[in-house]
């Protein structure tokens, strides 16, 4: 009997095709796919979140403990700050017709951060590193106006329905795969274009507290200042325009000019001495 | 994020071109010594040919470890959501076999041996379970080497 080993022809048990050429394909139905997952759940969120009553809506709150909505007592110097950010937000809240159920609820908090937010519950809360960038009334009114349309809008109880389905579907996804990379990949798609969103609920939120503005004041000057003021801080890069859940700053001020052609103009109000004192 | 996304990005792009690079050596060494020992032959039937005169026999055995890189792990992960042939480890483990084979034929050649017979092929996860880690597969090749 004769023995040999015959040679095997290569490429039997492995594919000559180039692999970046697979590895595209794949790559291109994941984003397909954690696209479709974000925008069907995102749309859905957005028809259904908004059919929560607003009553439940603050009853959630209440229950979930809003402890941190509870900030510390504040000094009198402060509480005449807050009393100023109450009225001001209903000046601004009587011309944006809000629906009866709503209501707000404004919160000062006596901390550096240069921020103000909107949440569910109708609470509103500024902080005062905001309040000390501000360079007059009317840039305020912006935020705190732009603030009341995000309630308006129910744009919180949006948010977190979406946050929660699409994290939900997400780590769904994820969890097909056990390699943590293929994890990350689909955490970084999913929260690109989650971020879309969330920017689109800022720009709808900007051009109605604009209209706001008009109605109360009568002219929008003054209420690009602010992002101007942030603006010449720091310019983030294209590349953070997309995970950033704001539209950059320059484009918010674009959008302010542009509604501001062709109507009249006036001049801005000064913080009142009080606020100025407590807040510096 | 952004840092997330660059960190991932480096590491993708550095088991790209290095894992690349290391493949195509790895299968030009195995080529290579493949054809340098193709006079000793290996084979899975149990029993020496029955005409031969054996001298002596001895266990010979090679084994090998072979990680994979970053991005044949993410190429596996995108495959586990979609189904399919893994090309990416299918490579891996076509080097780990044939390169622990080459090992077992070192042993052989060694001790002057002319044929390998009953050769078997063991394969191994060294990271099974542990979803975070870079995998690595182990194959060992053992056989009962003849010598006349």
């Amino acid at each position: 009997m004769r023995y040999e080993n015959r040679q095997i022809p290569e490429g039997i048990n492995v594919s000559t095709e180039h692999p970046l050429k697979e590895f595209s394909a794949l790559l291109l139905s994941l984003v397909v796919l954690v696209g479709a997952v974000v925008v069907g759940l995102s749309v859905l969120a957005a028809y259904a979140a908004p059919l929560v009553p607003f009553h439940v809506e603050q009853k959630i709150v209440e229950q979930t403990g809003s402890d941190w909505l509870q900030a510390d007592p504040l000094s009198v110097e402060q509480q005449a700050v807050k009393q100023y950010l109450k009225t001001l937000g209903s000046a601004l809240e009587a011309n944006m017709e809000l629906p009866e159920a709503m209501t707000l609820t404004v919160h000062y908090s006596d901390s550096e951060l240069v921020n103000a937010f909107a949440t569910l519950g109708g609470h509103i809360v500024i902080h005062r590193g905001l309040l000390r960038e501000m360079p007059h009334e009317n840039a305020l009114a912006m935020v705190m106006a732009h603030e009341i349309a995000h309630i308006k809008y129910r744009h919180p109880i949006v948010a977190s329905g979406r946050g929660l389905t699409v994290g939900l579907a997400l780590a769904a996804v994820g969890g097909f795969t056990d390699s943590s990379a293929t994890g990350l990949l689909i955490n970084i798609l999913g929260s690109g274009s989650m971020s879309s969103f969330s920017r689109g609920q800022e720009s709808e939120a900007d051009a109605e507290a604009l209209k706001a503005l008009l109605a109360h004041y009568g002219h929008v000057n003054g209420a690009a200042d602010l992002f101007k003021a942030l603006h010449d801080r720091t310019e983030p890069s294209k590349l953070l325009e997309f995970f950033g859940t704001h539209p950059a700053d320059r484009k918010r001020i674009a959008a302010i000019e542009q509604f501001s052609l062709n109507i009249s103009q006036g001049s801005t109000q000064p913080f009142p001495e009080s606020v100025l004192k407590a807040v510096h | 994020m952004l840092l997330n996304l660059t960190i991932f990005l480096c590491l993708v792009f550095l088991g790209y071109v290095f894992g690349r690079h290391a493949e195509k050596k790895h299968f030009e060494s195995i080529l290579e010594r493949e054809n340098q020992y193709k006079a000793l032959l290996a084979f899975s039937a149990r029993f020496p040919p029955a005409d031969m005169a054996i001298s002596e026999s001895k266990l010979v055995g090679g084994t090998v470890v072979i990680s994979i890189d970053y991005f044949k792990r993410l190429a596996a992960g995108l495959r586990n959501i979609f189904g399919g042939p893994v090309t990416s480890y299918e490579s891996l483990i076509e080097r780990a076999r044939r390169e622990a084979i080459l090992r077992m034929k070192e042993e052989a050649i060694a001790m002057g041996a002319e044929m390998i017979i009953n050769v078997k092929l063991e394969t191994s996860s060294i990271t099974k379970g542990a979803g975070d880690q870079v995998g690595a597969v182990e194959v060992y090749a053992y056989g009962t080497a003849l010598k006349h």
